[in-house]
């Protein structure tokens, strides 16, 4: 049954159009590098555009291709993962806004199998959505023509984005915790919203390699080499964080009254 | 009425949100076959027994027993036997009717076939190919209807299924649910704040108001219980009851809404009172025996005017 499941949570995709939203959104991160790429190859723009030009001074010396990957991983830590809760939250959020999550919870499966069967959407999605990020990342960077390209690169820095995305992809059962207890989008939104925010504000300090939502922009490098940023347990507290959310959804699911 | 019969039964179901009790011991029987219909006012407590006996919400006391299967968050597997619609109808706006259906099908088990014998049941067929979220409030109600019966169960929960209809629907509902339990044995256990539709289907009646069970009878008793009365007409409504109760002893009297009487005597007395008002100069413009009606009946028990 779980295999009926799983098929119905993809089905339940069909026309919605956050899909196109959220790969048009994706999409935005790796123009923006090229934006900044293309700006930093010429430092008199660069002035002239204001604080643009001063971020893209700031996040490399060279508009090539080690830059510009690294640059894509930093905006998976911070993009991607907004771009993934905004999924989670429809995923999860939508069977209450819909009306839905009552006729879900009367059905002859095993309760459970829902949250489990949407992670597995979610993750689908979520690496689609990183896909679109490394295709487009390649396309923008081929029609800039930034030098310094490499297969063993290319390789590597794909793998970077991935784990980056992993790591993204692991905050998000609070978020569908978040859905499921506040029966809709807009508690999810919010709550991915304030730890982005706090997560931001906590990397920069030393709290941040223990907050789960500063660790994955950490690792990704917004402040320099993660070896000088994380520490060993970081990731441990990233893997805590998922398996936290994911008892929590599947109890509400399984357990919790439902309002509707 | 031996266990097998039983359906649907609750002891001391009782639910309490803090210090507001939503349903307060609730004991229930519903029988194989019938049509249960649980009546009472908004906030009675209809939908929260509803959610109860479908293990959608946990009672803070007593047991829910549906089809010999002990309710609780776990029990699923006696919900392939069940057909429910709770509250307001739902379904995913993005998906065709017949996408919609295809979920639940896949979901209960049920054969390919379900879906276009569902869509012909509630008249869904014409309305296949659109999605949900561009039908009508009626379409709707009649989607999440054919959600209910698509997989052919046993027992039908329904919380106020009229919502949303149209008259000819409502007709169209009722015939279809009489039918279920008529020819198919489908024992269907529904809600309604609507007298009318409890008169014309109902074969049992629980009468609920604010979480207590007041009643339950089957509809044939519900004459045996409501009242005869003489249905008066007459000027000087007031001065008429005082007349009644001083010259013939009669304490039984209501004021109606329409400004007449409601004398609760046999019709035998009609000469007798109307000769005492029109003797007492009052104009007298009706005098007829009458018997309440459920909504009367339902009035008087849950404490309403009526």
């Amino acid at each position: 049954m779980l295999g009926q499941v799983i098929a119905t949570e993809f089905l339940k995709l069909r026309r919605a159009k956050i899909t196109w939203l959220t790969a048009l959104g994706i999409a935005i991160g790796p123009l923006l590098g090229g934006l900044f790429m293309w700006i930093l190859r010429e430092p008199g723009r660069a002035e002239r555009l204001g604080l643009i030009g001063q971020k893209a001074r700031f996040v490399g010396q060279a508009a090539d291709w080690p830059t510009y990957f690294a640059l894509l991983a930093q905006m998976t830590g911070i993009v991607s993962v907004v771009l993934f809760s905004l999924v989670t939250a429809y995923v999860f959020g939508r069977e209450y806004s819909d009306g839905t999550a009552k006729n879900m919870l009367v059905l002859p499966v095993t309760r459970a199998w829902f949250p489990v069967a949407k992670f597995l959407v979610v993750l689908v999605w979520c690496g689609l959505l990183t896909t679109v990020l490394i295709t487009v990342g390649f396309l923008v960077g081929a029609a800039l023509k930034l030098p310094g390209f490499s297969v063993t690169l290319a390789a590597a820095s794909v793998g970077e984005i991935l784990l980056v995305a992993l790591l993204g992809y692991l905050l998000m059962p609070p978020v569908a915790w978040i859905a499921a207890l506040g029966r809709g989008y807009l508690a999810p939104l919010g709550f991915a919203l304030l730890t982005l925010l706090l997560g931001m504000g906590l990397a920069a300090t030393g709290w941040g390699k223990w907050f789960p939502w500063s660790i994955v922009p950490l690792f990704a490098g917004i402040a320099g080499p993660r070896t000088e940023t994380l520490a060993t347990g970081s990731l441990v507290v990233v893997a805590l964080t998922c398996a936290a959310g994911v008892a929590a959804t599947i109890w509400l699911f399984t357990y919790a009254d439902n309002h509707q | 009425m031996t266990s097998s019969d039983t359906v649907i039964s609750t002891a001391g179901l009782t639910k309490h949100y803090g210090d507001v009790q939503a349903v307060d011991g609730l004991d229930l029987h519903v029988r194989r076959g019938e049509i249960y219909v649980f009546l009472g006012r908004n906030g009675a407590g209809k939908t929260t027994t509803i959610r109860m006996l479908l293990g959608l919400v946990r009672p803070t006391l007593g047991r829910v027993t549906v089809l010999g299967t002990d309710i609780a968050p776990g029990a699923t597997a006696v919900f392939s036997r069940v057909g429910c619609l709770v509250e307001a109808a739902a379904a995913y706006p993005d998906l065709t009717v017949r996408e919609n259906l295809d979920l639940q099908r896949r979901l209960t088990g049920a054969g390919r076939e379900a879906v276009g014998e569902a869509m012909d049941l509630l008249g869904l067929s014409g309305s296949a190919d659109r999605r949900a979220g561009q039908l009508s409030l009626g379409n709707k109600q009649r989607l999440s209807l054919a959600r209910a019966l698509l997989h052919r169960p046993a027992l039908l929960l329904l919380d106020e299924p009229a919502n949303g209809l149209d008259p000819a629907g409502i007709i169209e509902v009722r015939r279809l649910l009489r039918r279920l339990a008529d020819e198919s044995g489908v024992t269907v256990f529904m809600s309604s704040h609507i007298l009318a539709e409890v008169a014309h289907l109902a074969d049992r009646i629980g009468i609920v108001h604010e979480g207590r069970l007041l009643q339950e009878f089957d509809y044939d008793e519900l004459r045996a219980r409501t009242r005869a009365y003489l249905d008066i007409g007459v000027s000087e409504a007031d001065r008429a009851a005082g007349l009644l109760r001083e010259r013939l002893g009669l304490d039984r009297i209501e004021r109606t809404p329409e400004g007449g009487l409601r004398v609760f005597v046999g019709s035998d007395r009609g000469p007798e009172i109307a000769r005492a008002l029109v003797g007492a100069g009052l104009d007298l413009t009706r005098l007829a025996p009458a018997e309440e009606d459920l909504e009367s009946y339902f009035m008087r028990l849950t404490g309403g005017e009526s």
